[in-house]
């Protein structure tokens, strides 16, 4: 520490400078408690409340061990709500990284102007998702929502955006993919301005054309931003409950009701606490165990390799 | 004392009781003006202590989807100007206020000394323990006013909301009270165009066929025959699907929950035969009826689009309303239409107003005095007036004047004193009942299957819902 330490206040709260470990607990201090206070505590707390049959009627949760989990197991709403979750997590990281990393090579133009579009581009994110939701709700509606009124303009019929079971999530993974992939687009972006140019400079040398240089060059060198912004967004698209909430509140017929809507729906509408943390907690072993196998079996390969 | 002194002493006591003359004048003026301002005429025994409590805050929780925080906004200058209590008010959309609510009844204190519950919730949140008796305010003459009457309101409203026994856990028995029905109650009645109706020569439908025969003769390019919540919503289930059943002669439940063989009859013929009624009637509802909710109905009858539906009567409101509404003078009502030898009925639906039992101790006099102006009869009859939200009073519904202004109160009054409490709303696993219905309702809807199979479905779900949750051996 380089600040002074000579009053005896100081010296009191901050210790001695050849042992700055009094110094560091204060400073740490107040950030552990939070942790533990706000993070720490509900997780087991949670954990605690999975292996007990709380619902607000009930008042006071006995313990039943696993029984919540086993009704998992054998819910079929779970099991709808777990494909859900897969196919939009599956679908949109897909879709966000492929237009993600075509923004980005698209950028890396350069073109005048694009700096301004760049920045227009970049607003989706900082909407919440709730209001994302709802907005994408209203525009729409098949009764006066703007997109079906410019797509019958064409001469089209608009397709059933939220109604049909089927179409609705591939609305939210549309939706989900205008606001979150701008994010992938910052992150390969930044690491595409970073690339070293004489590797590129060398293929052109050697012939190689733009397609065979995306290929074999620039997409390995960009593998590690590109795995990163798709275990990030694919974490996300995992816990994402508001942006649902808003545009389709898990329906219609449970089409899009994914795992954090369905604790959700469990916790807050059935009341039923016990079985919406069994729910939460099953959520934090796929997560874990599904960033672990990425982590493990993606192989980010470097320049060379 | 001289002449002089007399004379200054004559003057003193002439401007002190021209003073005191000019204050009371002014206090006058100033009640005269908000009271005249906003139409409500004082309505509480003169002899009564309002301001007992004066200078004590309280805070309320609300439903923000209808519109009695606006009334309670209008009112809000002459509450405190009577009680010299002031309220805050906090009014989230129902989802929100359910959450909450049960975050506050399970706090070590509530920071809310009244909160407004849904009907529907009157087993869970009052049977849980979470709110105040009231029969020792009720019956407390220094606490209540004497022209309150506990008896005016609504039988059916008061057995939802206000009495339950703890000792069985049933709502609508006994003697103990719970909460006060307010700000308003309310069931389910028949819209119709009376200008469609006259030009095609149709009287308005008394049953269910009369009511798909007009929706067929009726259904154009401009205006659908007929609508419904055809969305997976809350009163897809409880509104059209429900007063379709029960005026068909169907009994959701048979047992109880008490003697643990509380049976649901959804797959009954009555069951898919109030289904099919709905998919029946497709073709002439609006194109997009299986997204329609609440706010879609009303939107889609008060633009002239629809030509009858049946729906809560609190939409009154928006549908009379001369500002908004391009039917206002077209619209006319009736009870909801029932198969023959049936009798016309829906379901109970209003809310209910009571104090947590973890409030504030201190406040807990003061709240009620609160809850007795807003669910008074001056209120209530303002908020009719001003909003045509549903009475919770008796005397509110047969009041002369209201009843010239708004023809349809009378059946709104029949609807609401014939009103069904539906019995899947005396457990706690209501809402999880009513979610599956509307999803498997909402795909026979869509065309996903039929309305047997759909029927089955909420049986099964209902049959595993309960008998994990105790109420089915």
């Amino acid at each position: 520490m380089s600040f002074a330490m000579t009053s005896a206040p100081a010296k009191f709260v901050f210790g001695k400078p050849e042992n700055p470990r009094r110094t560091v607990w204060f400073l740490l201090g107040p950030c552990i408690a939070y942790l533990i206070v706000f993070s720490i505590y509900p997780l087991f707390h949670s954990l605690r409340l999975s292996f007990t049959d709380l619902t607000a009627a009930g008042g006071t949760g006995n313990w039943i061990g696993l029984k919540n989990y086993a009704d998992l197991l054998v819910d079929p709403l779970f099991w709808n709500a777990a494909r859900n979750s897969a196919i939009m997590v599956t679908l949109a990281v897909a879709l966000q990284v492929v237009l993600g990393v075509a923004l980005a090579m698209f950028f890396n133009l350069h073109l005048r102007g694009s700096w301004i579009v760049r920045g227009i581009l970049l607003l989706p994110m900082l909407i919440p998702p709730i209001v994302v939701g709802v907005m994408w709700r209203a525009l729409l509606n098949p009764d006066w929502g703007l997109v079906d009124w410019i797509i019958s303009r064409f001469g089209l019929t608009p397709p059933d955006w939220l109604g049909s079971v089927d179409m609705a999530i591939v609305t939210l993974v549309l939706v989900d993919s205008w606001q979150w992939t701008p994010f992938v687009f910052i992150i390969v972006f930044a690491r595409l301005q970073a690339l070293p140019q004489d590797v590129f400079e060398a293929a052109n040398v050697d012939g190689a054309g733009s397609w065979v240089t995306f290929r074999r060059i620039t997409l390995p060198m960009l593998m590690p931003a590109i795995v990163f912004a798709s275990v990030f967004r694919a974490v996300d698209a995992f816990r994402s409950f508001d942006l649902i909430y808003g545009l389709s509140y898990g329906g219609p017929a449970r089409g899009t009701t994914t795992l954090s809507f369905f604790a959700f729906q469990n916790g807050f509408q059935f009341q039923n606490y016990g079985y919406a943390a069994a729910v939460a907690y099953s959520m934090l072993i796929i997560l874990a165990g599904g960033t672990t196998v990425i982590l493990r079996y993606v192989h980010i390969r470097g320049p060379g390799q | 004392m001289d002449d002089n002194d007399q004379s200054e002493s004559s003057r003193k006591s002439l401007a002190a009781n021209r003073r005191d003359v000019l204050r009371a004048m002014a206090a006058l003026g100033l009640t005269t003006g908000v009271l005249g301002r906003y139409g409500v005429s004082a309505a509480f025994g003169a002899d009564f202590d309002w301001k007992k409590f004066a200078g004590t805050k309280l805070s309320l929780l609300m439903t923000g989807d209808e519109n009695d925080h606006r009334a309670l906004a209008d009112l809000m200058p002459q509450f405190e100007a009577e009680t010299g209590m002031t309220l805050e008010v906090t009014s989230p959309a129902l989802g929100a206020l359910i959450e909450k609510t049960l975050q506050l009844l399970q706090a070590a204190q509530s920071s809310f000394e009244l909160i407004e519950f849904l009907g529907f919730l009157t087993t869970q949140q009052v049977g849980a323990g979470y709110y105040e008796q009231l029969n020792q305010y009720i019956d407390d003459p220094a606490l209540t006013a004497p022209d309150w009457e506990i008896g005016d309101f609504l039988p059916p409203a008061m057995s939802n909301v206000g009495y339950f026994d703890m000792a069985t856990k049933t709502v609508g028995k006994g003697k103990d009270i719970y909460g006060i029905p307010g700000m308003h109650s309310g069931s389910v009645i028949y819209f119709y165009r009376k200008d469609l109706f006259d030009a095609a020569g149709l009287k308005p439908a008394t049953t269910w066929d009369e009511f798909k025969a007009a929706a067929e003769k009726l259904n154009s390019a401009d205006v659908a025959g007929c609508s419904f919540i055809g969305a997976n919503d809350f009163s897809l289930a409880t509104v059209d699907w429900y007063t379709r059943f029960i005026t068909t002669g169907g009994k959701l439940m048979s047992g109880s929950p008490q003697t643990k063989d509380f049976k649901p009859n959804v797959n009954s013929p009555e069951g898919i035969g109030a289904l099919q009624m709905l998919i029946d009637v497709l073709p002439y509802a609006p194109k997009n009826v299986t997204k329609y909710g609440f706010a879609e109905n009303v939107d889609g009858f008060s633009t002239g689009k629809i030509a009858q539906m049946v729906f809560w009567s609190t939409i009154a409101g928006p549908i009379f309303n001369t500002e908004n509404s391009m039917v206002a003078d077209k619209t006319g009502t009736g009870p909801v239409p029932a198969a023959p030898g049936q009798t016309p009925r829906a379901i109970q639906g209003g809310w209910g107003m009571g104090i947590p039992k973890n409030a504030d101790p201190a406040k807990k006099q003061a709240a009620w005095l609160a809850l007795t102006w807003l669910t008074s009869k001056a209120f209530n009859k303002y908020e009719v007036d001003k909003y045509q939200i549903d009475a919770s009073r008796t005397s509110t519904f047969n009041d002369p004047e209201l009843v010239a202004k708004f023809p349809y109160l009378p059946d709104s009054l029949k609807a609401a004193s014939t009103a069904d409490v539906i019995p899947t709303s005396h457990i706690p696993e209501f809402f999880q009942l009513n979610d599956a219905m509307n999803v498997e309702f909402n795909a026979a809807l869509l065309g996903t299957q039929d309305a047997k199979t759909a029927c089955d479905k909420v049986q099964a779900a209902w049959e595993a819902i309960l008998k994990k949750a105790g109420h089915m051996a």
